[in-house]
């Protein structure tokens, strides 16, 4: 039965994005294609939603499936254990959510079948990637994932920006491509296995020094995937995607992947030594550093993709000092409330066709239901109690407490008032502040389908926390090697309350708030501080270090081209000489 | 002195035609001549095969891999052929002096 699920989640996307794109196809000549290919993709990315949510049922840390690849290959298997069926089916769910915003919002697009066609063959990759049980076809859904992400970001490819950003989005997350690639092939080296589950239960009896390396190209992978520093680069650019990508790819689940691989192979490299603390570290620069450039951006994207950064820094802090459960709640919740308010935003970028929020105001956007959705995700993400980001990011901030250095908590809980003062300035700037800029036209608040994406994501930013004990329970049982306990929701908010570390977060919170209620009395602060915003809105020099490596590849390849003579005599001996000096190389080795 | 065995001829004959081949690549300024330095080339490599399964013991392995070669190389030669005439289409010319658009 889990075997029939786990095939259903990841293939009827694939299957719906082929059928769309065919129906697509001009000779075909449909009576209404575009309604056509909407009712596809929404009809089977809501199936495959169904079934990711009846796989949590049958979670379980075995292998179901084992389809034989061959002996290079080692076997295609699934393991649909805690972890993977939640976020299999927290792609799944928002994916479908994330199609029915897409009706609205890519009304009038000429080439849906395009469109649709990557967001579902992602939504299947995605689910893939969580639930196998093999590290070599875990990459070769990481891949995937990486492509459709790269098409999106570049899927309005006449806007030279938008290619841009598609690139750099490819390139850096190749990078963290190989370290995985690297990783199975270790695997395959020492152990004659590419299975998770070999390499958990055997990775203690490797020598230090190659599991060091697995261990920090892991995170490098893992940190270029989730958009840590210094590889965050690429989130911000990845915003000119159409919006439902940037909530479903960008905020709600590609880039949790690194947190996913963090987390599932913690027990392997925990012992490594300066591993967490390079963990730890990696988190909290990213929380911190993403906090004060969302600070300054001006873009309403930009902003979510720097809170973005920011919130999956909590997470890699997480996973530093050893609170999966935390990284995984924090997770959760995130997924929820940033697939909200980015879907938020899309629909007021959709109404006012601008993404400058110093364009908005209150005026402007008046969408009564956008409003009060968007301040409810706006809401969980500073933390105010009792919505679903509160719970966990005091969750982390408690694992961060009982374990891990000093000083990351201190900067940890200082991020938590920056977070509050810049979701509170965005929110003001968007929905509150005097209109600038006066229009003629009256903006429309959401049409049907994207209240009908946006409520019950709504709902689900007030309540996913009550699910925080059932999903204890379901990851200690089905995660063996995770140290993980399994608790009632119950036990976990009266812990949760009774911390110490609660109520001083809180205090941070307040006093976020207060700074931007009162920014107007800040200001000989602000004028202090203004080398700071300056440098927080130049990206913190990380943008001139990818210009500087991205023009010294371009000078090397021009120094190299003198290599190409262009004759072909050259080409020729060069390819039969190459082929000789690996030949000889060979009979060196063997011989 | 090298005894004069089959196998030592063979082996001779081998090496005589690489550097036949490896010159050609370098001298040829025809590219249908350069077709033909290929061919030479490769069947260098057949019969090396095929004394390396002599060598080996493994005489069915090599042999068949040698039938493969030769299907396969037959097959680069027609390509090459087809683009040589493509080539003296468009540029009206053979000599691959001439081809150098790829210069960096």
């Amino acid at each position: 039965m889990a075997g029939i699920l786990i095939l259903l989640t990841i293939g009827l996307p694939w299957i719906g994005g082929v059928l769309v794109w065919i129906a697509g196809w001009k000779r075909l000549a449909f009576r209404n294609t575009v309604q056509l290919q909407n009712s596809l993709a929404v009809i089977f990315s809501a199936v495959a939603g169904v079934a990711s949510l009846v796989l949590i049922g049958f979670a379980t840390s075995e292998t179901v499936i084992r389809i034989p690849m061959g002996a290079y290959f080692g076997d295609l298997t699934f393991i649909p254990n805690g972890m993977g069926v939640f976020l299999a089916a927290v792609a799944a769910v928002i994916g479908s959510l994330a199609v029915i915003f897409s009706i609205d919002y890519m009304r009038g697009d000429p080439e849906p079948g395009r469109y649709y066609f990557m967001v579902l063959f992602f939504i299947g990759a995605m689910a893939g990637l969580v639930l196998s049980g093999s590290l070599l076809f875990m990459f070769v859904f990481w891949e995937i994932t990486a492509l459709c992400s790269y098409g999106l970001i570049s899927y309005y490819n006449d806007d030279p920006k938008a290619v841009a950003g598609g690139i750099k989005a490819l390139i850096i997350t190749q990078l963290g491509g190989v370290g995985l690639l690297a990783m199975a092939l270790f695997a395959y080296a020492y152990f004659g296995s590419y299975e998770i589950n070999v390499f958990l239960a055997k990775a203690g009896s490797l020598p230090v020094v190659p599991l060091s390396v697995l261990a920090f190209g892991m995170l490098a992978a893992a940190a270029a995937k989730s958009a840590q520093v210094p590889f965050h680069t690429w989130l911000p650019d990845a915003m000119e995607a159409p919006t439902p990508v940037s909530a479903l790819i960008h905020a709600a689940t590609m880039v949790n992947a690194g947190i996913y691989v963090l987390a599932r192979f913690y027990p392997a490299f925990a012992p490594v030594p300066y591993w967490k603390l390079t963990v730890i570290t990696v988190g909290v620069v990213s929380v911190v550093l993403a906090a004060l450039m969302a600070m300054v951006a001006t873009d309403l994207k930009r902003v979510l993709a720097y809170s973005t950064i920011s919130q999956l820094g909590y997470m890699v802090y997480a996973v530093g000092v050893g609170g999966i459960f935390a990284s995984q709640v924090h997770l959760f919740s995130h997924a929820v409330f940033k697939a909200l308010l980015f879907l938020g935003a899309g629909a007021v970028i959709h109404a006012l066709e601008t993404r400058e929020m110093g364009q908005m105001g209150r005026s402007r956007a008046d969408l009564p239901f956008v409003r009060v959705v968007f301040i409810i995700g706006a809401l969980a993400l500073a933390g105010i109690p009792i919505l679903g980001g509160f719970w966990s990011k005091e969750l982390v901030l408690e694992a961060g407490l009982s374990d891990g250095p000093r000083w990351a908590y201190l900067l940890a809980l200082f991020a938590v008032g920056l977070t509050a003062c810049y979701t509170f300035r965005m929110v003001w700037l968007v929905f509150f502040a005097k209109s600038t800029v006066q229009s003629d036209h009256a903006p429309h608040d959401a049409p049907l389908a994207m209240r009908t994406a946006l409520a019950p994501l709504a709902f689900g930013a007030l309540t996913t926390w009550l699910l925080a004990g059932p999903f204890s329970q379901l990851l200690s049982s089905t995660m063996p090697a995770q140290p993980i306990e399994p608790e009632t929701t119950l036990e976990i908010c009266l812990s949760i309350l009774r911390a110490p570390a609660t109520w001083l977060a809180l205090l941070v919170i307040a006093a976020g708030l207060a700074a931007w209620w009162g920014r107007e009395r800040l200001t000989w602060l602000t004028k202090r501080l203004s080398w700071l915003a300056d440098w927080a809105a130049a990206g913190f020099g990380f943008e001139t270090l990818n210009r500087w490596i991205v023009e010294r590849v371009r000078g090397a390849a021009g120094d190299l081209a003198i290599l190409q003579t262009g004759q072909l005599n050259w080409n020729l001996v060069g390819t039969v000489a190459g082929l000789l000096a690996v030949l000889a190389w060979l009979a060196w080795v063997i011989y | 002195m090298m005894a004069l065995s089959p196998m030592n001829i063979t082996m001779l004959g081998v090496v005589g035609l690489l550097g036949v081949g490896l010159y050609g690549l370098l001298a040829t300024r025809n590219l249908i001549k350069m077709v033909a330095v290929l061919q030479i080339l490769v069947k260098a490599a057949v019969i090396a095969l095929v004394l390396a399964g002599r060598v080996s013991g493994r005489i069915n392995l090599s042999q068949s891999l040698a039938a493969t070669v030769i299907v396969a190389d037959t097959v680069v030669a027609v390509i090459g052929l087809a683009l040589a005439v493509r080539v003296r289409q468009r540029f009206g010319s053979l000599d691959l002096k001439d081809l150098s658009s790829l210069k960096g």
